[in-house]
């Protein structure tokens, strides 16, 4: 038995999104038992199987998230900030010296 | 023009229902014991598939020919029928299996049997019977894929192989009697019901499961001591009590 990544897209913008897996003796199979598996009720119209054994797995430690750099996270917060000890302290802005 | 009927073309079409009612039946007794998950849901949408094709036969039966809307009950009543010398099935469909091995062959075959059955009908005087042809057609491709792909893997396997050409010679002589023909037969093919009687198109799905099972199997002919279908087989009554299990509870009941 293969293992098998199945994927399903509705028709229109969506992109395909993953659904679920399946076991299946070969790639004939696969698409036969998913589409009794997946598409018993017109989920989608359009199918990709992917066979586990052709994914490229990137490891854990591999991915793991870069959890000590905050100065990636541009969430505004610093600009902001400065911004309004600017406007605080009655200096002016750069757009008023225009 | 006025849709033909008679008493013949009835227990032609009734003895394609029954076939279809019981096969359906049994795959779906496979239901949670099927070998995988996925095979599971594939096998038991196969015998849903049947039982649909059972159920607009019926209805045909049921409305005397016409293609109307029919109430469910008179399909039903057809279906659960406990009088035994009502029903015209073929024996194989009245069988359990032992085993998969048995369960998939005895797929295969149905479903090779059950192309060519349709083909006979495709162009039928009977106007709702052709248009159910062609629905069943959609649906045969897949099953016929399905037994097909699952054979394709398992007939090559040491394991697996062997056990299917067993059940290949002891379902072969009860399978051939798929294409017994009912009393009624005759005159669906006058009417030009159906295009030739069923048995005529017995060699080519004896080709079919050489081909398939790359061996020279003897298939038998037709056996003519099987009176019309209107035998059961000994697997029959108990078949009937499971199907009427739910029902005989409360017959009152309105389901």
């Amino acid at each position: 038995m293969r293992r098998y990544e199945v994927f399903l897209k509705k028709d229109g913008r969506d992109e395909h999104r993953h659904a679920g897996s399946l076991d299946a003796p070969d790639d004939a199979m696969a698409l036969v038992l998913a589409r009794e598996a997946y598409l018993r009720r017109a989920e989608g119209d359009r199918l990709w199987l992917v066979c586990r054994d052709h994914l490229i797995v990137g490891a854990p430690e591999f991915v793991a998230p870069n959890a000590d750099k905050p100065h990636r996270h541009n969430d505004g917060e610093r600009i902001a900030g400065r911004r309004r000890r600017l406007r605080e302290e009655g200096l002016p802005r750069k757009e008023d010296s225009a | 023009m006025t849709a033909p009927w008679n008493d013949g073309i009835r227990e032609f079409v009734l003895a394609f229902a029954d076939d279809e009612h019981l096969m359906g039946q049994q795959h779906a007794e496979w239901i949670g014991v099927a070998p995988f998950l996925e095979e599971d849901l594939a096998f038991c949408s196969i015998g849903q598939d049947e039982l649909g094709h059972a159920a607009s036969l019926y209805a045909l039966v049921a409305g005397e020919g016409d293609g109307g809307e029919v109430d469910d009950r008179a399909i039903d009543a057809l279906a659960f029928d406990s009088d035994p010398t009502r029903w015209r099935s073929c024996h194989l469909v009245e069988m359990p299996t032992p085993d998969w091995a048995h369960a998939l062959v005895r797929h295969w075959l149905y479903d090779a049997a059950e192309e060519l059955r349709w083909q006979l009908v495709a162009e039928s005087a009977l106007e709702p019977l052709a248009e159910a042809a062609i629905r069943a057609d959609r649906e045969e491709w897949f099953h016929r894929r399905h037994a097909d792909g699952l054979l394709d893997v398992l007939l090559s396997d040491p394991e697996a192989g062997p056990r299917l050409q067993a059940a290949l010679v002891d379902l072969l002589p009860i399978a051939v009697g798929l294409f017994a023909p009912v009393a009624g037969e005759a005159a669906a093919v006058d009417a030009d019901v159906a295009a030739a009687p069923f048995d005529t198109r017995l060699p080519v799905w004896a080709n079919r499961i050489r081909d398939r099972f790359a061996i020279d199997a003897i298939v038998p002919g037709v056996d003519a001591a099987c009176s019309g279908r209107t035998i059961r087989s000994e697997h029959f009554e108990p078949m009937l009590s499971r199907m009427r299990e739910v029902l005989v509870l409360d017959p009152a009941a309105v389901w």
